[in-house]
């Protein structure tokens, strides 16, 4: 078996400009305060053959409000469309009183979101991929958040962590992998973790970069593990060259199927000749595998549109609790 | 007392009416009735066809999400709403899941505003706490905001949202009729409706304003 140094070895990490005025962790990954909630921590890094989720039951909130926050889209109908459905789905167990969405781009607003609300205390989680300019910078700033908790206009936010910083995420990767790819034996197969990348900030990166380092390390079986991007070095659009396996896995990081994850990386992975349009979609994640440059090339839908996604948003209000209320 | 028992208080008072969509409190605490207001007259369009009938919120957001057309209503209080459906809801709760998908937050806005707690943004205020590549929308002039609004919050294409904000504190916004837009249905009075409000601009707006100025930072061509 071939094993690969993960790209995140050799970088150093961000530092995140929000940290210190939330003292909230830079990544759940790094962490010292920050506790997942798996059950019985490993010694290293964790057995993922199983692919098991290590979603932790959550007490109900009956007296408090869920605020999914996300970013949106004025063009794709189907960018929100995750948000709702992780919406539902958390309804649906009537863990809260309430549960909310709001987003950058579309409607509610940050601002109005506020005005949805009835209960006094409100979990706001985003629903973003990892940290970065949003969370630190646009989320706080929109709903006037000044630390993990704020009391504002009278109701108390309670600031989590973005779902994609949290290690449960692991297993939904892996998960999403074998089902893109049935039948592809591991020891012949990349696993290739793409996102946008940006020199805008190194957080936007790190997400994925601590998720290949996790499964590359982990007993998870892939020749190769990678991270590779859309802007940014390793170039997604390289992915045969980076591959030493005849079979490649590509799992966008993304939260929705939105024109990243179906119409430029197709392009840019050699699938589609053009950007085409968003109802390609289906086309796009039906014809695997894709005989490319001589691999196998198995493409999934973004991992954030994967329902159980639920399970890490909640995962993040109980890690919030344990963090910053355990002594309250 | 609750959004929700707020909003059942106002149905009873006599409101009937949210943007394109009529509310009917139906009989024996039977939950209430959603339709497009078009829909009720049998005139034109798809009257005269059998509406399809939705139990539950479940399909508010796929109606609202698209027009008849096909397009993508990225801004819910464009006045061109789908017809041809009726859904039923059970509960006050799933009345105010469904208008929130139809008119996110407008019900909330509104008793915000009926209690006196609606915090308005003005136009500058907004801009100027944006930031990244959107800092550069605070450098536009009053003159093109003012240009901006009616093109932009045009209450026939794209958006019926009563402005209740304006260029800031003491400039108000110069009569058009984005300006003058009640946020209620043409015919339908004051008391019978819950208007649609418009508490600061929206993003759309801000990136526009982001285009405008782009363009007049742009070299000018020959």
């Amino acid at each position: 078996m071939l094993t690969m140094l993960p790209q995140s070895a050799k970088r150093p990490a961000a530092a995140s400009p929000f940290s210190c005025l939330f003292g909230a962790p830079t990544s759940a990954l790094q962490s010292a305060n920050f506790q997942p909630h798996s059950p019985a921590p490993c010694p290293r890094p964790p057995c993922l053959a199983t692919s098991r989720h290590f979603a932790m039951p959550i007490a109900p909130k009956p007296n408090s409000a869920l605020l999914i926050v996300g970013h949106g889209s004025t063009q794709n109908p189907d960018s929100s469309t995750p948000y709702f459905e992780h919406a539902d789905e958390i309804r649906s167990r009537r863990l809260f009183a309430e549960v909310h969405c709001c987003f950058w781009k579309e409607e509610p607003s940050m601002r109005e979101a506020v005005y949805l609300i009835d209960r006094d205390e409100i979990y706001v989680v985003p629903d973003f991929i990892s940290e970065g300019y949003f969370t630190q910078e646009v989320i706080p700033r929109e709903l006037q958040l000044s630390g993990p908790t704020s009391v504002v206009g009278g109701k108390t936010f309670h600031y989590c962590l973005p779902v994609g910083v949290h290690p449960s995420m692991t297993g939904l990767i892996l998960r999403r992998a074998r089902q893109v790819a049935p039948d592809a034996d591991p020891a012949a197969t990349t696993l290739i973790i793409t996102g946008h990348g940006t020199g805008f900030n190194q957080n936007s990166t790190k997400a994925i970069r601590d998720q290949v380092a996790l499964i590359a390390a982990s007993d998870a079986g892939y020749a190769a593990v990678l991270d590779a991007f859309m802007e940014e070095q390793p170039f997604i659009a390289d992915w045969d060259k980076l591959s030493p396996t005849p079979n490649v896995v590509v799992v966008p990081f993304f939260i929705s199927d939105g024109l990243h994850s179906y119409q430029d990386i197709p392009v840019l992975l050699g699938i589609e000749t053009e950007v085409g349009p968003a109802a390609s979609q289906r086309e796009v994640f039906r014809h695997n595998p894709h005989t490319l440059r001589g691999k196998s090339l198995y493409y999934s839908s973004a991992i954030g549109t994967e329902r159980l996604i639920a399970d890490v948003i909640l995962d993040q209000v109980h890690d919030f609790d344990l963090t910053h209320k355990a002594s309250t | 007392m609750s959004n929700s028992e707020k909003l059942r208080h106002a149905l009873a008072s006599g409101i009937h009416r949210i943007g394109e969509i009529e509310i009917q409190t139906l009989a024996s605490n039977a939950g209430f009735k959603l339709r497009h207001a078009a829909d009720m007259t049998g005139g034109g369009g798809a009257a005269g066809a059998v509406l399809t009938i939705h139990t539950g919120p479940a399909a508010a957001r796929d109606i609202a999400s698209y027009a008849e057309d096909g397009s993508y209503r990225f801004l819910k209080a464009q006045c061109n709403l789908r017809r041809g459906w009726v859904m039923l809801l059970g509960s006050v709760a799933d009345l105010r899941l469904a208008l929130d998908q139809f008119y996110p937050a407008c019900v909330g806005l509104w008793l915000a505003q009926r209690a006196g707690d609606l915090e308005v943004e003005h136009l500058r205020g907004k801009l100027q706490r944006q930031s990244g590549m959107y800092h550069r929308v605070r450098a536009l002039s009053d003159a093109a905001l003012q240009s901006m609004v009616p093109r932009i919050c045009s209450p026939a294409i794209p958006c019926a949202r009563r402005l209740l904000w304006q260029i800031d504190a003491d400039t108000p916004l110069q009569p058009s009729a984005a300006s003058r837009c009640s946020g209620i249905a043409e015919g339908i009075a004051a008391d019978e409706a819950i208007p649609l409000l418009c508490r600061e601009a929206c993003n759309h707006f801000v990136a526009e304003c982001l285009a405008a100025a782009k363009a007049a930072a742009a070299p000018q061509a020959d």
